[in-house]
């Protein structure tokens, strides 16, 4: 009996807990663990995992005795995991006499200093917490005690930089507490080994795993094309359950379908975008069965426990198999329960790839997750952390830590490149073979904890409506956008009239003059391996063995048929479609974001090398859109493809990417962890382009490059497509513009439609200036002024007081200017003050209400406001007036 | 007399009875600057003594010109401008003599430069060419002459049918004035203008289409817009500024 081995506490309080048997992640994991093997465990949510992990720790503590210090970690990825996590163990630790803590951010300094003092013997952190505490004298010392350390969701941390650095702080502590065991806790994942060499280096592991796709229950229902009509299959799975998560993939999507469903009252929107109280508010209120459907993003996907999970929506394909995994797992939180999910598809690519993802899931074909190799930017900060940490180090100290970190196995060179390039930047200094950290390295560390990129979002103004219209990440910010910038968003081209206080002013861009990026904001790449069957899927059409139903299959057909009608083929896996249109080519390959990426950004520069133009590209996973001049079309983007060598695509995407927003963001974060640019360090001081120059061949844009080539674009499978073109296993023909190949690239699924056409825009200025408020002020008795709207303003204002009609129509900031006229003596500036006051009443005084509306106009002062007036412009023609003084002021303030 | 652009520089050669290369905006010592920002590099001093080199061993001139703003720090003069300023003069001296027009950057940097090579700060003819940093107004001797100036960092963006194909490049700028703004008299020869980019390689610069709205200067104000010419750093000449407003005009839109 596993029961028997386990320490008889631990047994006692199971059976308080009621629990009679273990589950099969329990069962499989807990013996080895006794026996002190480092293990993976991968098990579908809610069976058990965390005890699974944790009785064994628990045992193991309570034989041993509790020493000072920690002896365990329980590490996660997210702050809301951990305090889930405390209130989910501290119950297990009372029973058994243990204590627990957690620390991160949020953690008070009061309890911070309590836990110095009298250390948990079970601490609950997260990774860059680990890093704060290794830099503190006293809490080092608690972690020489460390005998255990989980790592939860680490899947989740291994596939990024975070997982890079978490893997070196280990073997950080390893150098003062010895070796621990290592027990990772991770969901389905294609590659387990690879996480298990990640979490234990060299050292041989073993892994649990109970596979997710048997308790799997899937559907694709196909939504219809609009929007309304989707939503209504969504209400109709609510209604059919009792709790039910609602998955979508962005935050506008979650507020446009909780827009709707809200007036319902058992619904509510989860996403990272609310605050934390919001969230939290929501979890307990679905976990009280208060209310039964929670739309959420990926902010729900991580096992936060809410209670029981009758169903799980996804709306719109997941993207990725993992994810529709992960998400769908959530459901049915009992053991020996069934996991129901149902995609909702909303158009043809859509459907398709639900379609390939859901089978794709039941066959448990997850992605590999590819965990960072030779980071040169983790290594840079672990480097001056641990020379932070001992003031001075030998090199040969720091190469032995890193090399047993999976994450930096053989990257022997690396460790020296860095040090000088971090040299170069003052953080740290070189004496021989050791290393000593500068003045600056204690504030950099302090600042550099964490590997997350923090990206600020910047509101999009648009200027005639004053209205927000979406938001851009700083990456793009930093990368594109400076006054007179074009670019693409929400499917419409905008130009940048104004950058301040971290807001964006733009106005609707008539036509495309200017650079032509576009911004998509959160995009879920989908694998190449997905996008490639259902080009697959397209041509053989076997949608039945995909479990597609009627009204899909009707649908698809539909499509199909249409599409034969129009005489335009059907772009699939073995079949590239080049199509015309007014503004380029659409390239129809179903190649997956990364790879399409590869080959757009590959061919846009290319082209702009060959023909002397430049060029906008758009991709999806379906298909690559470049923006054209009319004298390059598809018969050229044909000769391209076919001529281009697969193993030339890097070079020249180390070209095409030096030029791109990512790359110089990318180099910005990079460069932050060698100490050449402090974190708060401010973008506008300094050229970015001109400076991105100064790491050429640097370590700095080798690591850019080095992650742009893994995370970004897949340059090897966009090899693999170019050459089976070579070989004709693909074959490459033009064609007009066909309704497969419009899809997503002009339907942008918009929820705001901006301002279109001068009726429009001259609606919106003219519903904007009768709002204004205005302050009407007497200049002849001065000693009258109301506050008012342009609006309720009378066409020819008179002094209530005095009976006199000059009064001055000012802007509600100027109001307390109106004091200074009544002084006796007057500094010259009050003087011009006075005298401009003057004007604005003259000209009130001669044309009246005319004159008060141009005078609300933003930046438009008296002079500016006779000159609108001296053009006899009526009715629209006149606001067009104001419009244009608004953008002369808009354009050149600045420079004032 | 023609002038020669050098795009290594970018610099420029002035020749009629002497010849004299300008350099303008060299910017030593912004590092030091940057890091009080938060941008922590190493000095690129040298590497821009080994470019202000090139420049004179491609021409041999018979003066170097440095059209101000030599260092970078204002108001005071930093370490490292105290360390590296000698050691660049010298280096130049060492191979031509050398006069500097100040700029508002300048500070305090009288005490580097031996008699003689400061000028005066609201320009100079010499040799029939007119000299200025480009912050103030100008000497009225300047009238009638073509003016070299510094200070504005004149930068171009070309673009095409689809988007921006040039970004950013140094250009120079040259035309009539209006001497009315400039407060300098009228003479029979029209006074003219070639504004010259910087030679500091982190500079933004500003666009050449904004630089009459720009307000930086009176200079800037008073270029006669429709007639100015624009040139890239190897003296490609690109438009009239007139016409690549026009084409560009963010007030044609909406």
């Amino acid at each position: 009996m596993i029961l028997d081995q386990l320490d008889e506490r631990v047994q006692q309080t199971l059976r308080r807990r009621g629990f009679s048997d273990l589950s099969e992640i329990q069962l499989r994991a807990i013996p080895p663990l006794l026996r002190k093997e480092h293990q993976i465990l991968i098990a579908p949510t809610g069976t058990g995992k965390t005890e699974s992990a944790m009785l064994p720790v628990f045992h193991a503590i309570l034989k041993e005795g509790k020493s000072g210090g920690f002896q365990a970690l329980y590490i996660t990825p997210l702050r809301s995991l951990n305090r889930d996590m405390l209130s989910r163990l501290r119950w297990w630790c009372g029973e058994l006499g243990l204590s627990v803590g957690v620390r991160h951010g949020d953690t008070t300094m009061a309890e911070r200093r309590k836990q110095a003092l009298h250390p948990p013997n079970l601490l609950i952190t997260t990774p860059e917490t680990i890093q704060s505490m290794l830099m503190g004298s006293r809490l080092r010392k608690h972690l020489a005690n460390v005998r255990y350390v989980v790592v939860d969701e680490i899947h989740e941390l291994a596939d990024g930089k975070r997982g890079a650095q978490l893997s070196v702080a280990l073997e950080r502590i390893v150098e003062y507490a010895g070796e621990f065991q290592r027990i990772g806790i991770s969901a389905t994942v294609g590659n387990p080994m690879v996480v298990g060499n990640f979490l234990c280096g060299t050292r041989p592991f073993g892994i649990v795993e109970v596979p997710v796709a048997s308790r799997l229950s899937l559907s694709v229902r196909f939504g219809g094309e609009r929007f309304d009509s989707q939503v209504k299959l969504i209400e109709e799975s609510i209604n059919a359950h009792l709790a039910s998560l609602i998955f979508v993939n962005t935050r506008s999507v979650a507020e446009a379908i909780g827009h709707h469903l809200i007036g319902r009252g058992d619904i509510e929107i989860h996403h990272g975008s609310l605050s934390k109280e919001v969230r939290i508010d929501a979890e307990e209120r679905f976990a009280k069965g208060e209310i039964r459907g929670l739309v959420c993003t990926s902010s729900m996907e991580l096992g936060i426990d809410i209670g029981h999970i009758g169903h799980v929506v996804q709306f719109g394909s997941p993207r990725e198999v993992a994810r529709l995994i992960q998400r769908v797992g959530r459901a049915g939180h009992r053991l020996d329960q069934i996991s129901r999910g149902t995609i909702i598809a909303t158009g043809f690519d859509d459907l398709l790839e639900s379609l390939v993802i859901a089978r794709r899931a039941l066959r448990n074909r997850t992605e590999p997750i590819t965990p960072p190799r030779c980071s040169a930017d983790v290594m840079a900060n672990q480097v001056a952390a641990i020379a932070v940490e001992r003031g001075e180090v030998e090199t040969e100290t720091i190469r032995h830590i890193l090399n047993r970190a999976f994450s930096f196995f053989g990257c022997d060179d690396l460790l020296d490149t860095c040090i000088s390039q971090m040299e170069e930047h003052r953080l740290i200094r070189r004496d021989g073979d050791r290393v000593i950290m500068t003045g600056r390295a204690r504030k950099y560390l302090s600042t550099n904890l964490s590997m997350i990129v923090d990206e600020r979002k910047f509101p999009i103004i648009d200027y005639v409506t004053r209205r927000i219209i979406g938001t851009l990440d700083e990456s793009f910010v930093i990368g594109w956008i400076h006054i007179g910038a074009v670019f693409i968003t929400r499917g419409r081209l905008w130009r940048v009239l104004e950058i301040e206080d971290e807001k964006i002013t733009v106005e609707p861009a008539p036509k495309s003059v200017g650079e032509l990026p576009s911004w998509e904001g959160e995009q879920i790449p989908v694998p190449f391996e997905v996008a490639e069957e259902v080009g697959q899927l397209r041509r053989v059409r076997n949608f039945t063995e995909y479990g597609a139903d009627e009204p899909s299959v009707d649908y698809i057909r539909r499509v199909l048929g249409e599409m034969e009608k129009n005489r335009t083929p059907v772009p699939t896996d073995r079949l590239v479609m080049v199509e015309h249109t007014k503004e380029g080519v659409i390239i129809n390959i179903c190649g997956g974001h990364k790879a399409n990426e590869a080959l757009g950004r590959a061919l846009s520069i290319l082209i702009s090398a060959r023909f002397g133009t430049s060029v906008g590209i758009e991709i999806n996973a379906y298909r690559i859109f470049l923006r054209l001049p009319r004298s390059v079309g598809a018969r050229e983007i044909r000769d391209l493809l076919h001529s281009l060598e697969s193993e030339h695509i890097e070079a020249i995407l180390r070209i095409a990417m030096k030029r791109t927003a990512l790359y110089k963001w990318k180099l910005v974060a990079v460069a932050k962890k060698f100490g050449a640019i402090d974190a708060d360090a401010d973008y506008e001081k300094i050229s970015l382009y001109r400076l991105s120059e100064h790491f050429d061949d640097t370590i700095v844009s080798q690591e850019v490059y080095r992650e742009l080539f893994s995370r970004y674009m897949d340059v090897r499978a966009a090899g693999d497509l170019i050459s089976r073109i070579r070989k004709n296993e693909i074959e490459v023909r033009i064609g007009p513009l066909s309704i497969i190949g419009s899809e997503g690239l002009f339907t942008s699924q918009d929820l705001i439609t901006p301002a279109e056409g001068d009726q429009a825009i001259i609606g919106a200025v003219k519903r904007r200036l009768d709002a204004q408020e205005i302050i009407l002020a007497c200049m002849h008795c001065k000693e009258w002024k109301q506050r008012t709207t342009l609006s309720r303003a009378p066409d020819q204002p008179e002094c209530p007081k005095c009976g006199a009609r000059l009064i001055a129509a000012l802007k509600p900031y100027e109001e307390e200017n109106y004091r200074i006229i009544r002084k006796k003596k007057k500094s010259a500036e009050e003087k011009e003050i006075e005298a401009k006051m003057l004007r604005s009443a003259n000209i009130v005084l001669s044309s009246g209400k005319k004159a008060m509306i141009a005078l609300a106009g933003r930046g438009v002062g008296p002079e500016v406001a006779s000159r609108i007036l001296a053009t006899h412009t009526t009715g629209d023609a006149f606001y067009k007036e104001i419009l244009k003084a608004e953008k002369k002021f808009i354009t050149t303030h600045r420079f004032w | 007399m023609k002038p020669r652009f050098l795009p290594e520089g970018p610099a420029v050669l002035i020749s009629r009875s002497r010849s004299i290369l300008v350099i303008a905006d060299i910017h030593l010592g912004v590092e030091s600057a940057l890091s009080r920002k938060g941008w922590h590099f190493r000095s690129r001093t040298d590497d821009r003594l080994s470019r202000i080199i090139t420049c004179i061993e491609n021409t041999d001139p018979d003066l170097l010109l440095i059209l101000g703003d030599l260092k970078h720090s204002v108001p005071q003069v930093t370490w490292q401008e105290a360390r590296e300023l000698p050691h660049v003069l010298d280096t130049i001296r060492k191979r031509v003599d050398l006069v500097l027009l100040p700029g508002n950057h300048d500070v305090g940097i009288e005490r580097y430069l031996e008699e003689g090579e400061l000028l005066p700060k609201n320009g100079i003819v010499i040799d029939g060419t007119g000299f200025l940093h480009g912050h103030t107004y100008p000497s009225p001797e300047l009238a009638g002459h073509l003016i070299l100036a510094g200070h504005h960092h004149p930068v171009i963006h070309l673009y095409d049918e689809v988007g921006c194909s040039l970004r950013g490049s140094p250009a120079y700028l040259l035309g009539e004035v209006d001497e009315g703004i400039l407060q300098i008299p009228t003479v029979d020869h029209p006074t003219r203008l070639l504004l010259v980019p910087a030679f500091y390689e982190y500079a933004g610069g500003i666009d050449i289409r904004t630089i009459p709205e720009s307000g930086i200067s009176p200079l800037a104000k008073s270029i006669r817009i429709e007639t100015a010419e624009v040139f890239l750093s190897d003296g490609t000449y690109i438009d009239t500024l007139g016409a690549l407003r026009s084409e560009c005009d963010p007030g044609s839109a909406g």
